[in-house]
């Protein structure tokens, strides 16, 4: 009647109109989840058809698979596994997510792993061929994760170490290191008789260094820059004057908002004031900005004063005081050739309590026109 | 993996193409096929404004030419490979016959299947990545216009700028309707205030998304005076389907008509007039989300709309020029009667600016679209407007709220609106 695999497919195609039932009477029945349920069910279905069509897509072991061996199962550390799986499931679910994700995988990889190694067991009375067919099956699989794995540990550790040292000291590591790869990758290829002891020795080297002196790094944390620059907030330390400020922000250039959703480049140029907008050559002197969005305006100065660009975007009511304030947002101090960005949302239109103005302290009677439709 | 390609096995390779021209069955199916293709092909429908094949303008000609080259293409391959995969499966089912000799790799096949490919995918790569290249210039530019998706309707902005000697002197702002001018190389600057939407209007260019916190390039010209659809197409929540919009391109000279009238203010309706009690109706209830332009509160101070106090996106259309546009909410209901609809869309290139910048007069306005929309506005465009289910987005409506009008009310309301020109 049906084969093996398609039973599989029509089982689950089953459940799936089965659940769509339950969901309609129980949830609701005019709901996206009737749809999902009944879309996995009419795909399997379609699968299965197939499936049963062709004989479960294999010509190999049809025939073959009827005389199954009785010989008993290898050993197989499968099971074990699993349980294991199981437990961490278990313990994950009263301790930490993580490792309860982690069962997860566990139990899923186990269980495709015992899986196929069954079904390789009696896919014939030949072990070899069996060996052949698991192999078949299951390396596509394991070759990809295992790499996976060995990639993903080698960024961690050398990311760790990368990110201990000072940069000077990493850029000269990352070409010694990368210098002594091609090196030893080229004796490698070179030396073909090599013997195998010898290659596997020097990869186990090149593993415990990588790993312990990532460990190291990772135990010692970042090198100093990086533990300042998270724990100061330039942020919060705003000051609009003239005058320059303590906090100062020396590699803005590298900002990742330098690159985003710019609406207008302001330049300082021999003490005048222009703006640039994306599509637009000639500079302009009135910028109009939406209103309610994140908007970045970059401020560049290209003489040697140092500034910082202010917009003035009228008065807001201080709760219910009566009080005017000034809304007044305003970029750190910029040296020469130096680029900031002034990220501004701006709810209220520019004719509410406008004008809205950008200006520079320190160059008067200069200004662009911020217009908010 | 070995490749021990045997005789029997090339030898079965071959018979398979042989079986394969030779077939009389073979033929047969393929007649069937292409008489069902033309039957497909007669059933599009011939008024449709979307469709990716019929450009009218210069960036979506270029997108029109590549895809003459590639569909013709990549569908002679498709339906080789479909009724190879086809014959194949039924010619060699399992009639419980006995299985035949196994071989690995037959070298000339592979390497002959790897180069065709490689080959028709090299042409194709060739006119796509020039094309690609083509579209993304933005140096000649004409003019720019800001596009700002927004759950579900777009905003457009047009900066203060000179197009064709015409000056943009106060920034103009609308939504729904995108108008340009003809012949007119036209940058859209596109971002979005909630969530990621996609601008596309077939006719004019391919489609481009709009990302919050980023600013991306479209650009788009229109050959002739006309009316263009298109359709939000990134998926962006509950009304997505109803997230339309329309680009109406107008000579340069119509263009500098439609600019001089968007930079008026709106002025008051006369004293004790329907419209009138209309607008103290609109100061009331929704001036706190709609902008007008020049419309002042009973103090004679400028009232100003605070959508980012109501509205999630921060933004809800300005009405200043409602009249102005034919459709509204998104573009996905009309302004315009049938009839009134029908004669913009069918207007000849040379007529179309005259009959657009008519605008809606008061014969042509669909009465029951717009007093469907003010009696209940989540019941026309489904929406998150019911206000007890508003913490998920800070007690902000996205969309318009059922606002519980009088009937009284909607009257006067259609009554100012009716003057927003
Ligand atoms: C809470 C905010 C809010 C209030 C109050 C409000 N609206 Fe709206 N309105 C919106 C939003 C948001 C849209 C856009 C909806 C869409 O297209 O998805 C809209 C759309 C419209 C449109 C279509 C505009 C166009 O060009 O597409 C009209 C007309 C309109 N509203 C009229 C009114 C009137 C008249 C009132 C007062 C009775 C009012 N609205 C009150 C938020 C509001
Ligand atoms: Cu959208």
């Amino acid at each position: 009647m049906f084969t093996t695999g398609s039973k599989y497919y029509f089982g689950v195609a089953g459940l799936g109109s089965l659940g769509a039932v339950l969901y309609m009477v129980l949830v609701n029945p005019c709901d996206v989840g009737v749809l999902a349920l009944l879309g996995i069910a009419i795909a399997m279905s379609l699968v299965g058809g197939v499936a049963q069509f062709t004989d479960d897509f294999d010509a190999d072991t049809v025939s073959e698979a009827v005389t199954a061996s009785a010989s008993a199962p290898a050993k197989s550390m499968w099971p074990l596994l699993l349980a294991l799986g199981g437990v961490l499931l278990l313990v994950g679910m009263t301790a930490k997510p993580i490792i309860f994700i982690l069962g997860i995988v566990v139990i899923f990889a186990a269980g495709v792993e015992w899986a196929l190694q069954s079904w390789a067991e009696r896919a014939s009375t030949d072990s070899a061929f069996n060996r052949f067919v698991r192999e078949r099956a299951l390396s596509s699989l394991e070759l990809p994760l295992l790499a996976g794995g060995i990639v993903a540990t080698i960024a961690v550790a050398f990311s760790r170490i990368m990110l201990a040292v000072s940069p000077q000291s990493g850029a000269i590591l990352f070409i010694m290191i990368a210098t002594a790869v091609l090196v030893v990758g080229f004796l490698v290829a070179l030396k073909t008789n090599l013997k195998k002891s010898t290659i596997a020795a020097t990869c186990v080297l090149g593993a415990v260094v990588l790993l312990v002196s990532g460990g190291i790094a990772g135990f010692s944390g970042n090198r100093e820059e990086l533990v300042v620059a998270a724990a100061e907030d330039h942020y919060s330390h705003k000051e609009c004057e003239a005058a320059s400020s303590e906090h100062f922000d020396k590699n803005s250039n590298n900002a990742v908002s330098m690159k985003s959703g710019i609406s207008a480049t302001i330049r300082v140029k021999d003490g005048k004031l222009t703006a640039q907008l994306i599509g637009i050559d000639t500079p302009v002197q009135v910028v109009t900005l939406a209103r309610s969005n994140l908007t970045t305006i970059l401020f560049r100065n290209l003489d040697d004063a140092q500034y910082r660009l202010v917009a003035n975007l009228g008065t807001q009511k201080v709760g219910d005081t009566g009080v005017e304030e000034e809304i007044v947002d305003c970029t750190q101090m910029t040296g020469k050739d130096q680029t900031q960005a002034l990220i501004l949302k701006i709810s209220k239109p520019s004719a509410s309590s406008g004008p809205y103005t950008l200006t520079v302290p320190g160059l008067e009677g200069q200004e662009i026109a911020v217009v908010v439709p | 993996m070995s490749h021990d390609s045997t005789l029997t096995g090339s030898e079965q390779n071959l018979t398979i193409f042989k079986g394969m021209i030779h077939s009389a069955r073979l033929r047969r199916i393929g007649l069937a096929l292409g008489a069902s293709s033309a039957m497909f092909l007669s059933g599009c429908a011939s008024n449709a404004p979307q469709d990716t094949w019929q450009p009218k303008g210069e960036n979506a000609e270029k997108i029109n030419t590549l895809q003459w080259m590639v569909f013709p293409l990549a569908g002679i391959v498709g339906v080789l490979v479909f009724s190879l995969i086809g014959y194949i499966l039924w010619r060699f089912r399992d009639k419980g016959q006995a299985i035949p000799h196994q071989s690995h790799g037959n070298p000339t096949i592979e390497i002959t299947l790897t180069i065709i490919p490689a080959l028709i995918l090299s042409v194709v790569g060739v006119f796509t990545f020039r094309g690609i290249f083509q579209l993304a210039q933005t140096n000649d530019t004409q003019m720019v216009i800001n596009v700002t998706g927004q759950q579900w309707w777009w905003e457009y902005d047009y900066p203060a700028q000179v197009v064709n000697g015409v000056e943009i002197a106060q920034p103009i702002i609308t939504s729904g309707q995108l108008v340009i001018p003809t012949g007119t190389k036209v940058l859209l600057r596109e971002t979005s205030r909630d969530v990621i939407h996609s601008y596309w209007i077939p006719a004019l260019n391919g489609k481009k998304d709009a990302v919050p916190g980023r600013i991306n390039l479209l650009r788009i010209q229109a050959n002739k005076p006309g009316i263009f659809a298109g359709q939000c197409s990134e998926f962006c929540g509950l009304s997505h389907a109803n997230m339309r919009m329309e680009a109406v391109a107008l000579s340069p000279e119509d263009f500098a008509t439609w600019i001089a009238n968007q930079q008026r203010n709106a002025e008051s309706p006369a004293q004790a007039t329907l419209a009138d009690e209309g607008e103290t109706v609109f100061l009331n209830q929704c001036i706190r989300c709609h902008q007008v332009n020049g419309l002042k509160k009973a103090d004679g101070t400028a009232a100003i709309a605070a959508p980012d106090e109501n509205v999630y996106a921060g933004a809800a259309p300005n009405l200043t020029h409602l009249m102005s546009r034919n459709t509204f909410a998104g573009a996905a209901f009309d302004l315009l009667t049938d009839g009134c609809r029908k004669n913009v869309w069918s207007a000849a290139p040379e007529e179309f600016g005259a009959v657009y910048l008519k605008g809606v007069i008061a014969d042509c306005l669909n009465q029951t679209n717009i007093r469907r929309w003010l009696r209940n506005a989540p019941a026309m465009k489904p929406m998150y407007a019911n206000p007890v289910k508003l913490e998920a987005s800070d007690g902000k409506y996205r969309g318009m709220p059922n606002l519980g009008l009088s009937e009284s009310d909607i009257d006067k309301l259609v009554a100012y609106l009716s003057t927003l020109k």
